[in-house]
């Protein structure tokens, strides 16, 4: 195991080592020009001169990026700004503010997010999948069958102003999306987060319970599970013990991939509701040709999913003793 | 002022972030959605009757009362995108500019009255500024009791520190304007000749005899410089409270409020500023307590929240989110919406460059603005309410001296008149030349385009219709030998005076890679009216110059007008006093006051 | 061994002798594509502390008669039709929780292939104790125990690391012996073995059998030994029960069915076969044609279009009355060839014919 980790976080290093690079090659490989929008509307040549210098663009490419680099581990100093400790992901071209902290206080928003909406994902989507599967041919199965193919075909932007406008426009049942901190009061984060998750969720929770009904039937029908009830297991012994077991497998194994998915939606979801979440700081730094907060952003938001599928990697093995994570 | 063009933007999809962000005055990746195109029934969108220079007594505070208006509350604001800069040196955008009337005071401001006229009077000075040279020297005298937010007095000194450190190095966004003329050589680079306070040397140009007194020496005439001087970029900035890169975030107050605090791309909050006294201020009322700022909502969202006008969006206003473009109609037939919204002529101007170095010939050129679709290109972006009423001049009708006209009939033809063209292109030299039309490929610009090469083949031209990428427009379109013939481009007046929406746009001896002269006419007649417009020392007088010249540049055919941009917004309904802004193009917070 | 004794009276009140009683039994499945005839009308009896060994190809009905009697088919899909008595208790119309108590408890099952059977997610110790923990209501710690005892009863060595161990761990032919283990950790009075040695290697199926013997012997476990082989019904069973699309062909004991073999079917399954005793250059005869379609039985005999001796019965008997077992008990079987006709065919000069 620890090896397995050891390896696995290693070569998460690497991806993310990788992507920082492929991230900074793009953005200079884009004919835009980042000091173009620090400049007055009647932009001087000497004054764009100044801009690239002050944004330290004016030094060759792997210079940038070893200083970057570099930063997350030892600090950096700026002229500009003065210290930056590490993990320095530097300062944000636009807003000036230091990356790192940007993210870290933006980060509990989309965690918030995701986490949540993993939440309702996972056990919304697999209690209806396994009464679907438990009731199989029944009406419930045929609801959750049809309504689930329903869910997958909406989306956020358009679901999401609907809700808000019926449950808190005209019937006023939860507040307008917001996010107030876990730490500060949990019941408020709650039910100030409840309609972003549900939102979120649909698309996936539709999935979850198709897939989830599936692997049931699939995992019912097979061998070990009819000698656990040759055994004299009663049935829900069988459907909850057994079967839900392997079906867990395959779901758990889409869910590591939907994870990054997830985080792309909880983007859009940010931008629907207006929350100020990671996603967010995203579409903004594309916006504003912002390298340093692009580039963290990208990183991090690389470095979270590596790091989920990291654990499902763990919980896949913990669950499947087949998988050895030696 | 550049603006911040904002109301194309919000119709780009989320993540498709083209070019628009690049520039304030860059033309959006997307068009407006035109969905209202038909039916539009139009706003009426009151022109500006007035700019005039105010006198003394205009400049005294406090600011005449709103009626029925009370102070207390609190006031919010729901926007798009954060403030991007709070330092008055680096503030250009009009959205910036909107929110810093309520926390810093520049030497002259902008007085708006009852019937919609708009008088340039004294902010912290006693008056809009004097002048016995022609505008070479300028003296400005500060009022009495007017006071930063820890109660320390202004003075004449903290004028001065305030317009030396525009030359640092980390102030590029601004205007420079005033660096330029307060520099001995206008024609090098300012920061070789100055490198600001911070190295304790001082700027010798700005003379300040005594603590009310302060006095600039320009190295030419500018009688309109108490214009420049009211742009935010030259508000007041402390000495002793100057933190240089990090004043963006929390400058020190001059006016009405002062910051608690803010998060960026979050929220804004305000709170009084007890030092600011109102009877020194005649344009700030300041009735609410505190200024509730959120950022992040896009025009659709800020559009759903006025409509349901619940909860303290009852309180809410906006500066800059319109109406967006797809709810246009269902705003336009809800008259209970109606009462809370708001519509006005912008000082954006939007308008398709013609190369006089390429289309030499000027019959070919007015042959172009004869048989221009004018009306259907407004269709295609939404109609009047989502691009702007149809443009025949050069001024916009908010600049001072703008005068009506249009030589082309385009107002009786909007839809063009190809047989006109054909006769004018029947006496030019090539009577069916060949013109390259380069656009922004984006979905509506290509029905645009399509529009527009109709029209023109019409009419007997040639078109070749080429596309580029919005991301790099205005690099392709910036070099002063590039092989387009017409293109699109917009412009805003930073102050309501003919100069500076005239003179950087068609000053032949400004043209330059990337400069904004993208017609790059040269008329040497051209040239010397703007000359002697510069050095005309009564504001009417200057008004009716730049008139003259906006006339000839359109007999020259160098631009197709396209739009006087307009701008329709919405507020809550606990908010009274919340009223279009024509200098900054978009909501006032000044009188605004909570129900 | 025991001598075979069949119930006198099939398909009547019941004397106390027979273990397992299957009566009349006919199990129909409802499928997309019609309703299969699984099992049809198939009788026989299993004695205490014997082993029946049922024989047949793939669909013959041999594992679905098992099945129905632990009551593992989907209710939702089957009609079963007639009677299972074991000893006094009647399983087709008993209630699930009867049942439940029943499985693994009074009669376990091996399967084919022990490593899909056996759950990849829980350790062989606790696969095993789980049941004894089910029927017996024993602790954790004494189903440990349970199952260390039962993994070395069934010649596993170091039991008491194995039991931690998961079947993924196991070789092919310990996790049979893990199967066994499980099935046997109640002490059963019926152990049903579904082919329990077709996944295995040729010497490893022997150890299985063996081990399935011992274990007969010592405890008097009565075993039902599903197989497609004949030759491990030879080693294995006291009793043979052939049955051929979804219906008894012939039953009797190993070496009347194997000596004198009275079925066409039978004939052609021991012609399949290789044996030790006869020459290398005899050519394996394979039963021609197919099994048939459950869900078309052919009229008439089932086998009758496999068969070669139709034309032997005379008229078109095989061809339109289905033949029941006879005699009744002893060594029967459902052919109307007359026994010299069979003695005939089986002596030799038959081959003309064919």
């Amino acid at each position: 195991m620890t090896s397995f980790l050891v390896r696995r976080i290693l070569g998460a290093i690497v991806i993310l080592i990788l992507i920082s690079l492929i991230t900074f090659y793009l953005f200079y490989a884009l004919p835009r020009d980042p000091a173009r929008a620090f400049c007055g509307k009647i932009c001087r040549p000497e004054t764009l001169t100044l801009i690239r210098h002050n944004l330290g663009m004016d030094e060759p490419l792997f210079v940038q990026y070893w200083h970057w680099l570099s930063g997350i581990f030892m600090g950096r100093e700026f002229t500009q700004f003065g210290a930056c400790p590490a993990p320095c992901l530097g300062y944000s071209f636009a807003t000036q503010e230091p990356v790192f902290s940007a993210i870290v206080d933006r980060f509990p928003v989309t965690l918030s997010l995701t986490l949540g909406a993993s939440v309702v994902i996972l056990s919304f989507g697999i209690l209806t999948g396994m009464l679907a599967a438990w009731k199989v041919g029944q009406p419930l199965d045929k609801i959750a069958s049809s309504t689930s193919v329903i869910g997958a075909s909406l989306q956020i932007y358009f679901v999401g102003p609907l809700v808000v406008f019926a449950v808190v426009d005209t019937l006023g049942l939860l507040p307008r999306p917001s996010y107030v901190p876990f730490t500060e009061d949990p019941l408020t984060w709650f039910v100030h987060l409840l309609i972003p998750w549900v939102v979120l969720s649909i698309i996936f929770t539709a999935n979850y319970t198709r897939m989830t009904r599936s692997q049931m039937l699939e995992q019912l029908a097979e061998d070990y599970v009819r000698t656990a009830r040759a055994k004299g297991m009663s049935g829900r012994s069988v459907f909850f013990r057994f079967a839900w077991r392997g079906a867990m497998i395959p779901i758990i194994t889409i869910f590591g991939v939907d994870l990054a998915t997830l985080l792309g939606g909880a983007i859009i979801t940010e931008q629907t509701f207006t929350l100020h979440g990671i996603g967010e700081l995203a579409v903004r730094a594309v916006q504003n040709t912002d390298l340093p907060m692009l580039l963290g952003v990208t990183v991090v938001g690389a470095a979270a999913i590596v790091f989920l599928n990291i654990v499902v990697d763990v919980l896949y093995a913990f669950i499947d003793p087949r998988v050895r994570l030696s | 002022m550049r603006s911040h063009s904002r109301r194309i933007a919000t119709a780009t999809a989320v993540l498709a972030v083209g070019a628009l962000a690049l520039a304030g005055c860059a033309k959006g990746g997307g068009g407006g959605a035109p969905s209202a195109a038909a039916s539009q029934t139009p706003l009426e969108n009151k022109a500006v009757s007035a700019i005039t220079v105010g006198t003394a007594a205009d400049s005294t505070g406090p600011a005449p009362e709103v009626a029925g208006a009370k102070p207390g509350g609190t006031a919010n604001m729901i926007d798009r995108d954060d403030f991007s800069h709070l330092d008055p040196g680096r503030v250009y955008l009009n959205y910036n500019a909107s929110v810093s009337l309520l926390f810093t005071r520049q030497l002259t401001n902008y007085k708006e009255d009852a019937s919609g006229s708009i008088k340039l009077v004294g902010d912290l000075a006693t008056d809009a500024g004097t002048t016995t040279d022609g505008g070479k020297t300028w003296k400005f005298t500060l009022k009495d009791g007017v006071k930063w937010q820890d109660g320390s007095a202004i003075t004449s000194g903290d004028i001065k520190y305030s317009f030396e450190r525009l030359f640092a190095d980390f102030i590029t966004e601004g205007p420079d304007y005033a660096e330029t003329w307060l520099v001995p050589d206008p024609n090098k680079p300012f920061r070789d000749q100055y490198k600001g306070p911070y190295d304790g040397k001082e700027l010798d140009t700005i003379e300040t005899p005594d603590d009310k007194t302060v006095i600039f020496h320009l190295n030419a005439p500018h009688p309109d410089f108490n214009f420049t001087v009211a742009m935010t970029g030259y508000g007041a900035v402390p000495k002793a409270k100057d933190t240089k890169q990090k004043y963006d975030k929390q400058p020190f107050s001059s006016g009405p409020y002062q910051i608690v605090s803010h998060t960026t791309d979050k929220s804004l909050e305000l709170e009084r500023n007890p030092n600011w006294d109102k009877n020194t201020d005649p344009i700030r009322h300041a009735y609410p307590d505190k200024f509730h700022m959120e950022f992040g909502l896009q025009s659709q969202q800020s559009t759903e929240r006025f409509l349901a006008d619940t909860g303290a969006d009852k309180q809410a206003f906006t500066f800059h989110n319109a109406v967006a473009p797809e709810r246009v109609q269902e705003v336009l037939g809800n008259a209970e919406a109606m009462k809370r919204s708001i519509q006005g002529l912008t000082p954006f101007t939007t308008f398709y460059n013609i190369n006089t170095k390429r289309v030499t010939d000027v019959n070919v050129r007015k042959a172009i603005i004869t048989a221009w679709p004018a009306k259907q290109l407004q269709q295609i972006a939404g109609g009047e309410i989502n691009s702007g009423k149809i443009a025949t001049t050069v001024l916009s009708p908010t600049v001072l001296g703008y005068e009506a006209s249009d030589l082309y009939g385009k107002l009786a033809k909007p839809e063009g008149d190809p047989e006109a063209a054909k006769k004018l292109l029947a006496s030019s030299s090539t009577p069916t030349p060949t013109i390259v039309y380069a656009y922004n490929q984006t979905p509506t610009q290509e029905k645009i385009t399509v529009a527009i090469k109709d029209a023109l083949t019409k009419a007997g031209f040639n078109v070749v219709a080429k596309p580029l990428n919005p991301a790099t427009y205005y690099d392709a379109i910036g070099p002063v030998d590039n092989q387009y013939d017409i293109y699109w481009g917009g412009w805003a007046a930073d102050w309501p005076t003919g100069s500076t929406a005239i003179q950087p746009q068609f000053d032949g001896r400004l043209i330059a890679d990337n400069a904004p002269n993208y017609t790059h006419l040269n008329v040497p007649e051209i040239n010397t009216a703007i000359d002697q417009a510069n050095t005309i020392a009564d504001p009417t007088e200057a008004g009716k110059a730049w008139a003259a010249i906006d006339r000839k540049i359109m007999e020259q055919a160098a631009i197709v007008p396209e739009y006087y941009q307009t701008y329709f917004g919405l507020y809550g309904s606990g908010l009274g006093g919340v009223r279009f802004d024509p200098i900054q193009g978009e909501q006032s917070a000044l009188d605004i006051w909570v129900k | 061994m025991t001598t075979v004794s069949w119930s006198s009276e099939p398909g009547t009140s019941r004397g106390p002798e027979p273990f397992l009683s299957v009566r009349d039994l006919s199990v129909r499945f409802s499928t997309e594509d019609g309703v299969v005839h699984a099992v049809d009308g198939l009788s026989f009896d299993v004695e205490k502390g014997t082993t029946l060994g049922i024989v047949g190809e793939s669909g013959s009905g041999k594992s679905v008669t098992n099945l129905t009697i632990l009551g593992l088919h989907d209710p939702a899909h089957t009609e079963v039709d007639g009677e299972i008595w074991l000893e006094d208790q009647e399983l087709v119309g008993a209630g699930a929780s009867t049942l439940e108590k029943l499985r693994g408890n009074r009669v376990a099952m091996i399967f084919q292939d022990p490593l899909t059977s056996l759950s990849p997610f829980h350790t062989i110790g606790r696969q095993i104790g789980e049941v004894y923990r089910k029927h017996k209501g024993a602790s954790k710690k004494e189903a440990r125990d349970r199952a260390i005892e039962m993994l070395e009863r069934v010649g596993i060595p170091q039991p008491a690391t194995r039991v931690d161990h998961y079947p993924h761990e196991f070789s092919g032919g310990m996790r049979q012996r893990a199967m066994i283990a499980m099935a046997l950790v109640c002490d059963p009075d019926l152990l049903i073995a579904d082919e329990p040695t077709t996944a295995l290697d040729v010497t490893v199926q022997a150890q299985i059998l063996d081990l399935l013997k011992d274990l007969q012997q010592q405890f008097g476990t009565t075993i039902i030994l599903i197989t497609h082989d004949l030759g491990v019904v030879a080693n294995t069973a006291d009793n043979v029960l052939v049955m051929y699309a979804g219906r008894a062909a012939e039953r009797g004991t190993v070496r009347e069915v194997l000596s004198k073999p009275s079925h066409p079917y039978t004939w052609g399954l021991l012609s399949s076969m290789p044996r030790l005793t006869s020459s290398v250059d005899m050519p394996l005869v394979p039963v021609r044609g197919t099994p048939p379609s459950l869900l078309n039985r052919p009229a008439g005999c089932a086998f009758h279009p496999r068969c070669d001796f139709p034309q032997l019965v005379g008229s078109d008997l095989c061809f339109t009355q289905r033949p029941d077992i006879s005699p009744e008990n002893g060594h029967g079987d459902a052919c109307y060839l007359t026994l010299q006709q069979k003695r005939d065919i089986r002596t030799g000069d038959t081959k003309e014919q064919a």
